[in-house]
C-alpha cells in the first residue's frame, strides 16, 4: 500500500474538497477579501487536508502491511484470519469480521468432508477385512478339492491382490500412523512376497535369482512386502513375450543406506514415460497396450515409500530391462539405544 | 494324533479348516458356541489352538492373555488384519505364531507342524525305515553308508517323510521350497527329485519315492 494509491482511491473526497474550495474562493473574491487573506486560508486548509490524509493513510498502512506480511509467512494461507492484527479503524474491523466468519464457515465445511473421507476410509478398511474372509475360505476349498484348484488359484490370487491394493491405497492416503517401523530382514520380505505370487510366477515359468539379501532394514514389514509384491506383479504384467521372465534381486549396503534392487528382463519403460510412472493414474505407452493397467500400483508404492521415509527410483532400457531401487536409511540412533 | 481346536466364527472357513486339518492327519474340533469360549479353551485339552482375533462378543487377544495365565498350549492367531501392530500385540500376549487371511493352506499346515514340533522340543533327528535322517548335518545314513543332501533335497525329503505313505503334490513341495527362499521353477524341482532318488538308490532304496501321475509323489 503506498500513499499515491491511497490518494488515488480517495479521488471523490479530493474532488469534493476541490469543488468546495473553489466555491469558497468565489465567495472570497466576491466579498473582495484581500489576497493575503485568500492565501492564508489556502495555506491553512490545504496542509490540514493533506495532514489528515497522511494520518489516515498511516493507520491503514500499519494494519495492511501486517496482514500482508503474515500472509506471506503462512504456508497455509487460509489460516490468515487467525493472524489478523487489531485494527483501530472501521474498515479493518469489518474486514477482520468478514474473514473470521468466512473461514469459520469454511472450516465447518472442510470438517464435513474430512469426516466423510474418514468414514469412507474406515469403511474400506473394514470391507477389505471382510472380503478377505471369503477369499480365505475359497483358498481352503481349493486346497480341499484339488480338481478345481488349478483353475481357481490364479484368479483368487488376483482378487486378493486387488483387495490388497485398495487397502494400501486407503492407508497411503491418510495421515494416521498405522505402521510400525522396526528391523526387518530383506530376505524374509522378498521371500514372503515371492511365495504370495508363486503360482503366477511359476505359470510364467519365471526364473528368480535372489542374491545377497542378507540385510536388515528399518521398515514396516507388511508394507514392504506389499511394495515388493507390486514390483513382482508389474514384472509379470509387462514380461517380454519372446523370452522367459528373469527376476534378479539383490541388495547393497553402504555406510548410511541399504538399497534393494529389483530387476526384470521385461519390455521396459519408454524413456518419455519414465519420469511419470509414479504419478497417480498414469499408465503411459505400456498401459495403453495392456488393459490391466490402472496406474495405481506404483503410485501407491511411491506414497507408501514417502510415508515410510524410503526412496524409490526406477531405471529402464526399453525392450531390455527395468530396475527399481528401494533405498532405506540406516538409523544410528537405534543402535545407540540398544 | 494331535488334536487341534478351531476358534473361528466364519462357518465356511471353520468348516474348510477342519476338513483341511483332518485331511492332514490331525483331529480337528470346531467351536460352535461362542458364548463361553474362555472356559471351553481351558477344558478342551487340545494340543494346539487356532484362534481368530475377531470373535463375536470377544476379543481374541484378550482371550489369549487370559488363557496364558493358566496354560501354555500352543496358540496360532488367525486374522484378516494386516497391521504390524496386531502381530506385535498377539505375540506379546503369548501367541506362538500369527497368520493373516487369506493364508496359503500349505503354509498354514507347515506353521502348525513347526509350532507343534517346537513346543514338543523333538530333536533334529528322524528315522525313515532304517535310514537315519540328520537335518542338522544334512545327511541320510544307512548301514554305515552316508549321503549328503543339498538344502533343497533335504526340504523335499522331510516333507515327504512328514507325510510318508501319503501323496505330496508338486505344488506343496514348491510352496515349502519357496517358503525357505529357494525360488526354483518346475524343471529344477524335477531335477532335485531325480537327484534325491539317485541318492536314495545309492543307499539301497531305489524305489523309495514313487511318482503318481498328475498328483505328486509318495514316500513308501
Amino acid at each position: 500500500m503506498n500513499f499515491f494509491a491511497y490518494i488515488k482511491d480517495k479521488k471523490y473526497t479530493l474532488l469534493i474538497r476541490g469543488v468546495f474550495y473553489f466555491i469558497v474562493l468565489i465567495f472570497l473574491t466576491a466579498l473582495k477579501t484581500p489576497t493575503v487573506s485568500v492565501i492564508t486560508v489556502t495555506g491553512v486548509l490545504v496542509p490540514a487536508c493533506l495532514l489528515a490524509d497522511m494520518v489516515e493513510f498511516n493507520r491503514r498502512r500499519a494494519f495492511y502491511n501486517a496482514v500482508f506480511s503474515n500472509l506471506e509467512n503462512l504456508d497455509r494461507k487460509y489460516l490468515i484470519s487467525e493472524m489478523l492484527p487489531d485494527a483501530d479503524f472501521l474498515e479493518g474491523r469489518l474486514l477482520s469480521e468478514i474473514l473470521m466468519d468466512s473461514s469459520k464457515s469454511m472450516a465447518e465445511n472442510v470438517a464435513v468432508y474430512r469426516l466423510q473421507t474418514k468414514e469412507f476410509r474406515e469403511y474400506i478398511e473394514m470391507w477389505v477385512h471382510e472380503a478377505k474372509l471369503p477369499v480365505a475360505a475359497l483358498e481352503l476349498i481349493c486346497k480341499n478339492n484339488p480338481d478345481v484348484r488349478a483353475k481357481m488359484t490364479g484368479q483368487l490370487k488376483k482378487i486378493d491382490d486387488y483387495i490388497e491394493n485398495v487397502l494400501y491405497y486407503a492407508r497411503s492416503e491418510n495421515a494416521e500412523k498405522d505402521y510400525v517401523i522396526k528391523e526387518y530382514s530383506l530376505q524374509k520380505a522378498f521371500g514372503n512376497a515371492a511365495v504370495k505370487s508363486r503360482e503366477l510366477l511359476q505359470l510364467a515359468n519365471a526364473e528368480i535369482d535372489a542374491s545377497d539379501l542378507d540385510h536388515t532394514v528399518l521398515t514396516d514389514g507388511k508394507w514392504l512386502e506389499f511394495i515388493i509384491g507390486q514390483f513382482i506383479a508389474n514384472s509379470l504384467k509387462y514380461a517380454h513375450p519372446s523370452r522367459p521372465l528373469i527376476i534378479k534381486v539383490r541388495a547393497e549396503e553402504t555406510e548410511d543406506r541399504v538399497t534393494f534392487y529389483f530387476r526384470d528382463n521385461g519390455i521396459g519403460i519408454p524413456e518419455t514415460d519414465l519420469p511419470r510412472i509414479f504419478e497417480k493414474s498414469f499408465t503411459g505407452l505400456n498401459g495403453r497396450k495392456n488393459p490391466g493397467s490402472t496406474g495405481m500400483g506404483l503410485y501407491i508404492v511411491k506414497s507408501l515409500c514417502t510415508r515410510l521415509g524410503h526412496s524409490v527410483t526406477v531405471s529402464s532400457q526399453e525392450d531390455v530391462c527395468t530396475e527399481f531401487a528401494l533405498s532405506f536409511a540406516k538409523s544410528t540412533l537405534l543402535k545407540i539405544s540398544r | 494324533m494331535n488334536k487341534i481346536l478351531i476358534i473361528e466364527d466364519d462357518k465356511t472357513l471353520s468348516e474348510e479348516l477342519s476338513i483341511l486339518l483332518n485331511n492332514a492327519g490331525y483331529t480337528a474340533e470346531k467351536v460352535t458356541d461362542f458364548g463361553n469360549v474362555s472356559s471351553l479353551l481351558k477344558s478342551s485339552g487340545a494340543d494346539l489352538i487356532l484362534m481368530d482375533i475377531n470373535l463375536p462378543g470377544e476379543n481374541g487377544e484378550a482371550l489369549l492373555q487370559e488363557f496364558r495365565k493358566t496354560k501354555d498350549t500352543p496358540v496360532i492367531m488367525l486374522t484378516s488384519r494386516t497391521a504390524e501392530l496386531d502381530e506385535l500385540i498377539s505375540m506379546s500376549y503369548g501367541a506362538d505364531d500369527y497368520i493373516t487371511k487369506p493364508y496359503n493352506p500349505t503354509i498354514l499346515l507347515l506353521r502348525i507342524s513347526a509350532v507343534l514340533k517346537r513346543t514338543r522340543k523333538t530333536g533334529q533327528e528322524m528315522i525313515y525305515k532304517d535310514v537315519h535322517v540328520s537335518t542338522l548335518k544334512g545327511t541320510l545314513s544307512r548301514n554305515g553308508a552316508e549321503q549328503m543332501l543339498t538344502k533343497n533335497e533335504m526340504l523335499i525329503f522331510r516333507l515327504l517323510l512328514d507325510h510318508s505313505g501319503e501323496i505330496v503334490s508338486r505344488d506343496d513341495l514348491m510352496t515349502v521350497l519357496w517358503d525357505n527362499n529357494e525360488f526354483i521353477n518346475d524343471n529344477a524341482l524335477s531335477v532335485n527329485i531325480s537327484r534325491l532318488r539317485n541318492k536314495l538308490a545309492d543307499l539301497g532304496l531305489p524305489e523309495a519315492i514313487e511318482t503318481r501321475k498328475k498328483q505328486g509323489y509318495v514316500l513308501k
